[in-house]
């Protein structure tokens, strides 16, 4: 596999609530053979998602879903054993302690940062057994 | 052989008197009664200044000099008093310039407090006349005049430095910065000036250790760190540092940012007597920061967010776009339609923008004859603002390039309404009197934009409609998206 790639036809969970930026991350996912989840862009759509029991090999989640703090979701997809990494404008300053060691996208993020943050948060996975 | 007291007492060749601690004459012997020319009967029971009155600097240098008797049990003289008194009618009448020596001893009862005060006065006028009339040499009283001198010197500096050290209190009292003075290993307060005592709310902390006058501080660090300085003399402090005070019994516990230092005080032997405190309350500064920080915290995320969108504005639109050229000039006009949004947004404080003010931005270049735009007022939040006018902007580029804006004579017409009981906003966008639209090939950035933004994010719905008359949509965006009417 080269140093870019990520599994193929991995299941990309995405909840980010800007449309714009959701549409291009739908595009680099592409790019990278991934099939995307969502996107949810609004919080009660991706609770509604994770209710009906989500199915996906990762989650990229924005951590600001329109002024709702992310992470209650994030409880709830750790809970069904999917690898998550995050997504901000905040930087690592904005993630709650417990969180601070998966995988952060740093907006605005390129389709390479993509890539190697899914390959991190599912190397992540693999040693933590989640 | 029995030795009587008062004749003694009388018969002292100096004035004397006697004076009670309400400062009431009890007596006064022969040579007082001669030097203030009034019969020794008119004394029992009066009280001083109601004999000799004085409003002005001598009365009150007389008054503080019993005070200090009184308050330290311990002598207490005045050098050189000038003190006018009153002169029998039967010499004239009116007052007497005369110059004093005065000596204030107390007498103490067996638990040492002070029960009398004994005056020896002595009235120095003459000498102090010879002094002034110094032109004329007088061998017989130069050593009483140098002695004088002396004397007046003597208590001209001791009237300076109280003055100074009165100036010094006042400055301490009334410095913007709070100032205490602590005694002893209970750190008892010996003083604490105004701004010390408005900074604790207030309370009465005078002479009280520290421990009982401020027991809100407990377990805050302050107690130890007074402790350490009185132990050790090493000056210590802190920087913004923060204090929880219980200022009123009743009010909750307030936060102050305080940057003060303790230093220990110590006496002529080098030994620690107690600990100066000074410091400045910094919260107001500390507070304007912490906003400030927050601030440039949400500045940083929006910058980074809308850089976030720039981005996938710019590779949307390069992904889709026929040929370079037309890639540029649709990259353009997005992000000036982004910039105009975000100049309606900044006009209202990033607090929200109205839909006709949305829709008048986009439409201003056209003529308004084409243009019919109508609906009731309703605002929007900042982010459906910014999302409104990117779906506004599409719309019209599509009208001026494919519909009805694109040829003279067409027109478009753009109604809305709010539904009942906060239900969604409905809007009709139709295009007439163009070429007849036909749906596209393939959907291009703009209308899979508009789908997303009104779909996904707005958790409405976009349905597009192509007609020979023309094109039409209906748009719908949920209620949370606007604010109000």
């Amino acid at each position: 596999m080269a140093p870019n790639d990520v599994p193929p036809g991995l299941a990309v969970f995405v909840v980010e609530d800007e449309a714009l930026v959701a549409l291009n991350l739908e595009s680099m996912l592409d790019d990278l053979g991934c099939r995307v989840v969502g996107p949810a862009m609004r919080f009660d759509r991706a609770q509604a998602m994770i209710d009906e029991g989500v199915e996906a090999d990762v989650a990229i989640l924005d951590v600001n879903i329109g002024g709702r703090s992310v992470f209650d979701l994030a409880v709830q997809i750790r809970e069904r054993g999917i690898p998550i990494l995050f997504a901000t404008g905040y930087g690592r300053g904005g993630i709650p302690g417990e969180w601070q060691h998966r995988p952060i996208l740093q907006k605005p993020y390129t389709e390479r940062d993509v890539g190697r943050a899914i390959r991190e948060a599912l190397a992540g996975a693999e040693r933590t057994g989640d | 052989m029995q030795l009587d007291f008062e004749r003694l007492f009388d018969a002292l060749p100096s004035p004397y008197m006697v004076l009670d601690a309400k400062l009431n004459y009890i007596t006064v012997n022969a040579e007082y009664e001669r030097v203030t020319m009034r019969p020794a009967g008119e004394y029992p029971g009066r009280f001083v200044f109601e004999m000799f009155p004085n409003e002005g600097e001598s009365g009150r240098r007389l008054r503080d000099s019993f005070e200090r008797v009184l308050a330290t049990g311990q002598s207490d003289s005045i050098a050189y008093l000038p003190y006018d008194i009153p002169r029998p009618p039967e010499l004239g009448g009116g007052m007497e310039r005369r110059f004093w020596t005065c000596h204030h001893t107390p007498i103490l009862d067996d638990d040492g407090v002070v029960r009398f005060i004994v005056q020896n006065t002595v009235d120095v006028t003459e000498v102090v006349r010879l002094t002034e009339a110094a032109t004329i040499p007088f061998s017989a009283t130069a050593g009483a005049t140098r002695l004088l001198e002396r004397a007046r010197e003597v208590e001209e500096q001791r009237k300076a430095l109280l003055a100074e050290s009165d100036e010094f209190r006042r400055l301490f009292q009334q410095a913007p910065g709070f100032f205490a003075v602590l005694s002893g290993p209970e750190h008892v307060f010996t003083f604490a000036n105004d701004a010390y005592v408005r900074l604790v709310g207030g309370r009465n902390v005078t002479g009280r250790p520290i421990r009982e006058a401020l027991p809100d501080i407990a377990g805050q660090g302050f107690y130890e760190m007074l402790d350490e300085v009185y132990t050790t003399g090493r000056s210590t402090g802190g920087e913004a540092m923060r204090v929880v005070l219980q200022r009123h019994p009743n009010e909750a516990p307030e936060e102050v940012f305080l940057d003060f230092s303790y230093d220990a005080i110590c006496d002529r032997d080098g030994d620690i007597t107690g600990v100066f405190v000074q410091g400045m309350d910094r919260t107001e500064a500390v507070r304007t920061q912490q906003r400030q920080r927050l601030l440039l915290d949400e500045l940083n995320h929006r910058v980074k967010n809308t850089l976030a969108t720039v981005q996938s504005i710019a590779s949307q639109t390069l992904r889709s776009a026929r040929d370079l050229a037309s890639a540029r000039s649709d990259f353009e006009a997005r992000i000036l339609a982004l910039s105009k949004a975000h100049n309606l947004l900044s006009a209202q404080e990033w607090e929200s923008t109205r839909l006709a003010e949305v829709l008048a931005s986009e439409f201003s270049v056209y003529d308004a004859a084409r243009i019919s735009v109508e609906g009731p007022p309703v605002t929007l939040t900042p982010k459906a603002s910014i999302s409104l006018a990117l779906v506004v902007h599409e719309l019209v580029t599509n009208a001026a390039k494919y519909g009805a804006l694109s040829e003279a004579g067409g027109a478009v017409r753009v109604r809305w309404r709010l539904e009942e009981g906060d239900g969604p906003l409905v809007l009709e966008w139709t295009e007439r009197g163009g070429p007849p639209a036909t749906a596209p090939e393939r959907r291009g950035f703009g209308s899979r934009m508009i789908g997303a933004i009104v779909a996904g994010e707005l958790g409405g719905s976009f349905e597009p409609a192509y007609d020979p008359a023309g094109f039409s949509c209906r748009i719908v965006v949920s209620a949370d998206a606007v604010m109000k009417g």
